[in-house]
C-alpha cells in the first residue's frame, strides 16, 4: 500500500534539504575562507568589506626562524605522538575488558572513566599542577604529555569499547584453534575487525593533545610552547593577519587526520 | 542426589570460583592502567584541589579544614550572577545547537547516505579550534565587523554605532551563536551516524502500515536517535559550562562565565584568592560529574535500536 | 586486508619511536652547578670570571609578549648577537602578564623550589616588583654591580613605582603613557583631564578605555586619581591614606557619572589592548592609549592605524616609568642573566632597540660618549611619536605600588560592578 505523497511536503522538505546543504558548506567554508583571506589581507578594517591590499607578510613572517613557530609545530607534533601512542596503549586493554565483559562495578568504572571527558580542564589542572609540582614534572615535557594523558586515555578507552562491543571473540577463538599464537590472532584477527576503532581513537586522541591550552600552560610553566600557546600570544597581540595564518597551520593536520580517519571508515563503517 | 555428591559439586564450586577469580583478575588487570592514570592523575587532582578549596592549603600555610571559602563564594554576589549567567547560557546553547543539529541530520539524512562529502565538511567546524571560532566571529559580527561594513555598504547604516550590538553584549548573543555554530555539526554528525547506520527499513515499514509523518517522527526516529542526541547535548552542556576561551573574548568582564572568574582569581597575585578560584572549580567539576551521572541514568533508559553501549 | 595490517602495524612502530625521541628531550638540559652563584660570591668575584662561566649555557627570558615585533627583535637580532658575543643562546619564555611568573615563582617557593627553576631573568616593574620583593622572589642584590650600570641616572635606580628598587633590579627600558586619535576623525583634541571628560559627554559612545587590572586601563585611571588628589606637584611616591580616599572618591564618582556616555554606554570595556586597538581602527572609539610613546607610529607602519594618527600627552603631564629586570631566587643560570642584562642595557644595544622598536631612549644623555649621545639624538621618531624633549616635560613619575592595588579594587567594586 502507498501512500499518496502530498506535493506541499516534499516542497517543503526539498527546501529544507537546501537550507541544510547551504548551512552545512557556510558552517564548514566559511571559518577557513575568513580565516584565508583575513591571512593575507592588509588594513581590512571599517568600513571595507573586501580588504583593500593584499600581501603575504604573515606567511613569510610564520616562516621565519624568529617566530617560534616551527619550534612549536614541533614540539606540539611530538607531543601529542607520545600522547596518542600511551593513550592506546593504556586504553586498549581497558577498552577490551569495558566491551567485552559484564562485571560488577562496571558502572562505576566507565563512570570513572567518563569523568575526565565531560569535566572542563580548568577544574582537574589547578590540583594536577599542585601534584605535578611536589614531584617535579612542571615545567618539563613529561609532565606535559602525562597531563594530557588525563582526557585522552578515557577518550580512547570508552570509543575502543564499541568497537570491541562490536566485535565476535569467536573469529578469535576459531584462529587459537587452528593454531594461531597469541600474538599472530592478535595482528591478523582482532586488529583488523577493531582497525577503523583504534583509527578514530587514535585521531582524536592526537586531536585533544594538539588543541590542548590549558593544560600544556598550567603544566609546562610556560617552558613548553606548543601551537594553541602561540596561537593566543599572536592573538593577544592583536595581529590579525598572523593570528589567522597560524590558525591554519594549526587546522591543516585536524583536517588531515579527518580525511585518513574517514579513510578507514570507508571499509566498515559499521564497526565504529 | 545432592548430599550424593557433596564433594564432587564442591570441588566444582571450587573450580568455577578459581575461574570466576582468574577472570576477574584478567579484567582488572587490563583495566588497571586506564585507572591508575585516570585515578591518579584526575581524582588524584581533584581531591587536592578539592583539599586546598576547604582550606588545606600547606603554600600559603593554611592547614586546618573550613568551609569558608565556599561560603564566601556563595556570598559574592559576583559568584552568584556569574553561576546564574553560565547555567542560562550554557543551557541555550546546547538547546538550540541540539534544535539545530537534529534539524540538520534530518533534512541532510538522504544526501548523507549518498555523499561522503557533506560528512566530511561537517567535521571541518569540529576542528576549528573554539579561540580561532571566536575572533573569526567577532571580525563578522562586531558592530564594525564584516556584516555591519556590508549593510553600510547597502547604505543602511552610517557608522558601527547603528548596528546592533552581538559580541560583549548583555545577554551573551555572542557566545551563543558562536557555540552553536562549532556545536551544531557536532550533534549533526552524532545524529547522522545513527541515521545513516540504520537505514530506511524502520521508516519504510512503518510507511508501509499507515504511520502519518508524525507517528514516524514519534514513534521510529526520535527513539533511534534519542541516545545520540541526548548523550551529544549532554557532552555540550558540560563542555560549555566550563569552557573559557569563548566566553573570555566574546563576554563582558562583568558578569562573566565562570571560567572566567576562575581564572582572574587564581591569577592574582595575592594567593589567598586561589582557593576561592580552586572552589569554583570545583563546583564546575560537581557539575560536570553531575552530567555524567545523568548520562549514565539516561542511557540505561534510553537504549534505543542499535549496536550495544558500555552501559 | 593485508594492505590495512601493515599500514596499522606501522602506525604504532612510528608512535613509539616518537615517544622515546620526546621522552628523550625530556631528559637533557640538567641544570649545570657553576652557573649558579649566591650573591656574595658575585660580589667578591671580577666581571670576567662571571662572563666566562657563562659562555655555552642558556639563559631562560620571561617577558611580556603582548608586541610580537618586540619578541621577534629578541628571538632574531638580539638572540643571534648574544650568541655571537657572548656565546649565550637566549631563550624567551612568553608571559601574557607578568603578575604570571610572579606566580609561578611564588608557588615554587612555598613548595621549596630553590633551584633548577626555569625562569633566569624577567622583565618587571610596578606592584609584581613590590609583591616580589617582598616575597623574596629575587636573586640579588646584584644591579650596582654590573659594568653597564653608569649609563642610567642614579634617580632611575633607586625607585621602582614607589619601592626601593636596592640593587634587586636593573632598569632597562622607559615607557610614558600617551594617548592616540585620528587627527582626520577628531579635529580639536581635549588636551587636559577636563577637557577630555567633555569631550567624552558631548561624544556619547566614541570613548572608552580597557578594563583594569589590565596595565594601560589601571593606568588611566591613575591620571584621573593624580588629577584629583591636586597634580603632579604633590609627593605620591609614598602612600598617603587621606590624599588617597580624596582622590579616589572623586575619580570613581567620574568614572560612575561618565558610564553613560562611553563606548556601550559603560557595560562593557575592551579586555586587552589589542581589543582596543582593534576598535580604535575599525572606527567603533576615536582615542586608544598606550604605554609606548611610539606604539601609533608603530601601528601606521603596519598598516593598522590611519596614517593620520598622532598622540597628544595631557598639559598636566603623563605617567611615565621604567621597566627593569631581575633574577628570580632559584634561576638555574645566574651567570648566564647577569651577563644577558648587561648586554640588554649597554648603550649600544639601547640604541638598537630604539632604533627597530622606536622605544624611548632611556639613558641619562650626559653620561655616554660623545658618538653614542649623537647617535641617540639623531635617533628617528615616526609621524606620531611626540619628541623626547614634549615627554620629558610632561613626565610625571608614577605614584606608590598601594594606591595602584587599591584603586583597581575600588574600580572594579564600585565602577565594574555597579
Amino acid at each position: 500500500m502507498v501512500l499518496p505523497s502530498s506535493r506541499t511536503s516534499s516542497r517543503l522538505a526539498c527546501w529544507a534539504r537546501t537550507v541544510a546543504a547551504i548551512a552545512t558548506v557556510g558552517l564548514s567554508l566559511g571559518p577557513v575562507t575568513l580565516l584565508v583571506v583575513t591571512s593575507v589581507a592588509r588594513q581590512w578594517y571599517w568600513p571595507a568589506v573586501l580588504p583593500p591590499e593584499y600581501s603575504l607578510r604573515a606567511w613569510t613572517d610564520i616562516a621565519s626562524p624568529s617566530s617560534g613557530v616551527i619550534p612549536a609545530l614541533v614540539t606540539s607534533g611530538g607531543i601529542a605522538l607520545a600522547v596518542t601512542a600511551l593513550a592506546l596503549i593504556v586504553g586498549l586493554p581497558a577498552a577490551r575488558a569495558l566491551g567485552l565483559n559484564e562485571f560488577r562495578g562496571k558502572r562505576i568504572v566507565a563512570f570513572l572513566l567518563l569523568l575526565p571527558v565531560l569535566t572542563p580542564p580548568l577544574a582537574s589542572v589547578m590540583g594536577v599542577h599542585a601534584i605535578f609540582l611536589r614531584f617535579g614534572l612542571t615545567d618539563s615535557l613529561l609532565g606535559v604529555i602525562l597531563v594530557h594523558l588525563i582526557p585522552a586515555v578515557p577518550y580512547c578507552a570508552l570509543m575502543l569499547s564499541s568497537s570491541f562491543a562490536n566485535f565476535d571473540t569467536d573469529w578469535e577463538a576459531q584462529a587459537r584453534t587452528l593454531g594461531a599464537s597469541r600474538l599472530a590472532t592478535w595482528r591478523y584477527v582482532t586488529l583488523p575487525a577493531i582497525a577503523p576503532g583504534v583509527a578514530i581513537a587514535a585521531v582524536f586522541a592526537f586531536l585533544i593533545s594538539w588543541s590542548q591550552y590549558l593544560l600544556t600552560l598550567f603544566v609546562g610553566g610556560g617552558h613548553i610552547i606548543t601551537l594553541p600557546l602561540l596561537l593566543v600570544a599572536f592573538q593577544r597581540s592583536g595581529d590579525q593577519a598572523i593570528a589567522a595564518a597560524l590558525s591554519l597551520v594549526f587546522l591543516a593536520p585536524t583536517l588531515a587526520l579527518f580525511a585518513v580517519a574517514a579513510r578507514f571508515l570507508k571499509h566498515d563503517p559499521s564497526s565504529v | 542426589m545432592v548430599d550424593a555428591m557433596p564433594i564432587e559439586s564442591s570441588r566444582i564450586y571450587q573450580a568455577l570460583g578459581s575461574v570466576q577469580r582468574s577472570r576477574r583478575f584478567r579484567i582488572a588487570s587490563m583495566l588497571v592502567p586506564a585507572l591508575v592514570v585516570v585515578g591518579v592523575l584526575f581524582v588524584g587532582g581533584l581531591l587536592v584541589a578539592i583539599g586546598q578549596s576547604v582550606g588545606y592549603f600547606p603554600l600559603i600555610g593554611k592547614r586546618h579544614l573550613t568551609s569558608s571559602h565556599y561560603g564566601a563564594l556563595f556570598h559574592d554576589l559576583e559568584f552568584r550572577k556569574s553561576l546564574a549567567l553560565t547555567f542560562i547560557l550554557a543551557s541555550a546553547s546546547t538547546l538550540i545547537s541540539s534544535a539545530a543539529g537534529l534539524a540538520l541530520a534530518l533534512a541532510l539524512r538522504d544526501m548523507a547516505r549518498h555523499s561522503r562529502l557533506l560528512i566530511a565538511l561537517l567535521q571541518v567546524p569540529i576542528g576549528v579550534p573554539h579561540l580561532v571560532m571566536a575572533v573569526a566571529l567577532i571580525n563578522v559580527i562586531a558592530p564594525s565587523g564584516l556584516i555591519a561594513r556590508s549593510v553600510c555598504a547597502a547604505g543602511l547604516i552610517r557608522t558601527p554605532l547603528d548596528f546592533p550590538v552581538l559580541v560583549n553584549d548583555r545577554y551573551g548573543s555572542g557566545i551563543i551563536l558562536a557555540y552553536v555554530l562549532k556545536e551544531t555539526p557536532f550533534i549533526a554528525l552524532m545524529v547522522l551516524g545513527v541515521l545513516v547506520r540504520l537505514g530506511d527499513e524502520y521508516h519504510s515499514m512503518a510507511r508501509t502500515l499507515g504511520a502519518s509523518a508524525w507517528q514516524r517522527w514519534r514513534y521510529v526516529t526520535l527513539p533511534m536517535v534519542a541516545p545520540a542526541l541526548v548523550s551529544g547535548a549532554l557532552v555540550v552542556f558540560a563542555f560549555v559550562f566550563g569552557a573559557f576561551e569563548i566566553p573570555y573574548l566574546l563576554g563582558r568582564p562583568y558578569p562573566a562565565m565562570l571560567s572566567v572568574v576562575a581564572q582572574r582569581h587564581f591569577m592574582n597575585v595575592d594567593l589567598t584568592e586561589r582557593p576561592e578560584a580552586i572552589a569554583i572549580a570545583i563546583v564546575i567539576a560537581m557539575i560536570a560529574s553531575l552530567v555524567a551521572w545523568i548520562h549514565m541514568r539516561l542511557a540505561r533508559t534510553l537504549t534505543g535500536v542499535g549496536r550495544p553501549t558500555i552501559f | 586486508m593485508r594492505h590495512r595490517c601493515n599500514c596499522l602495524a606501522a602506525l604504532p612502530r612510528v608512535a613509539a619511536v616518537g615517544t622515546i625521541a620526546v621522552l628523550a628531550g625530556c631528559t637533557t638540559g640538567r641544570p649545570a652547578p657553576h652557573l649558579v652563584l649566591s650573591p656574595s660570591q658575585f660580589a667578591a668575584v671580577d666581571w670576567q670570571e662571571v662572563a666566562s662561566l657563562s659562555r655555552d649555557s642558556t639563559v631562560n627570558f620571561a617577558m611580556w609578549s603582548g608586541e610580537e615585533e618586540r619578541n621577534r627583535y629578541l628571538r632574531g637580532k638580539v638572540a643571534t648577537e648574544l650568541k655571537r658575543k657572548h656565546n649565550i643562546r637566549l631563550r624567551i619564555a612568553p608571559l601574557s602578564d607578568t603578575a604570571d611568573a610572579v606566580n609561578k615563582l611564588l608557588t615554587e617557593r612555598s613548595g621549596n623550589k630553590t633551584g633548577g627553576g626555569s625562569i633566569d631573568m624577567v622583565w618587571i616593574n610596578g606592584e609584581n616588583f613590590r609583591t616580589a620583593k617582598q616575597a623574596g622572589l629575587f636573586w640579588g642584590p646584584f644591579a650596582e654591580r654590573l659594568p653597564n650600570i653608569g649609563f642610567f641616572s642614579a634617580q632611575t635606580r633607586l625607585r621602582d613605582f614607589g619601592t626601593p628598587v636596592e640593587g634587586y633590579e636593573a632598569p632597562w627600558s622607559r615607557a610614558q603613557f600617551v594617548m592616540a586619535y585620528d587627527s582626520a576623525r577628531v579635529f580639536d583634541p581635549p588636551r587636559s583631564i577636563e577637557a577630555l571628560c567633555s569631550w567624552i559627554k558631548s561624544h556619547p559612545g566614541r570613548f572608552t578605555y580597557i578594563a583594569p587590572p589590565d596595565f594601560t586601563g589601571s593606568v588611566f585611571i591613575r591620571h584621573l586619581l593624580i588629577h584629583f588628589g591636586g597634580g603632579r606637584n604633590v609627593c605620591w611616591s609614598t602612600f598617603n591614606r587621606n590624599l588617597y580616599e580624596k582622590a579616589s572618591a572623586a575619580t570613581i564618582k567620574l568614572l560612575t557619572d561618565l558610564k553613560p556616555y562611553l563606548w556601550r554606554r559603560g557595560e562593557t570595556y575592551p579586555a586587552t589592548l589589542s581589543d582596543q586597538n582593534r576598535l580604535f581602527s575599525n572606527n567603533e572609539i576615536d582615542f586608544a592609549m598606550s604605554y609606548g610613546p611610539s606604539f601609533a607610529s608603530e601601528h601606521i607602519a603596519r598598516g593598522e592605524f590611519p596614517p593620520t594618527t598622532r598622540t597628544f600627552v595631557f598639559d598636566e603631564g603623563t605617567i611615565g616609568n621604567y621597566s627593569f629586570l631581575a633574577i628570580p631566587f632559584n634561576a638555574s643560570n645566574i651567570a648566564g642573566a647577569l651577563v644577558v642584562i648587561n648586554f640588554l642595557i649597554s648603550p649600544e644595544q639601547q640604541l638598537d632597540r630604539a632604533r627597530t622598536l622606536g622605544d624611548v631612549f632611556p639613558l641619562e644623555l650626559s653620561l655616554l660618549t660623545p658618538e653614542e649621545r649623537r647617535q641617540a639624538q639623531g635617533l628617528p621618531t615616526g609621524p606620531a611619536t611626540l619628541p623626547a624633549e614634549i615627554l620629558a616635560a610632561h613626565l610625571i613619575p608614577e605614584p606608590d605600588a598601594e594606591y595602584l592595588q587599591r584603586l583597581e579594587k575600588d574600580w572594579l567594586e564600585k565602577v565594574l560592578r555597579q
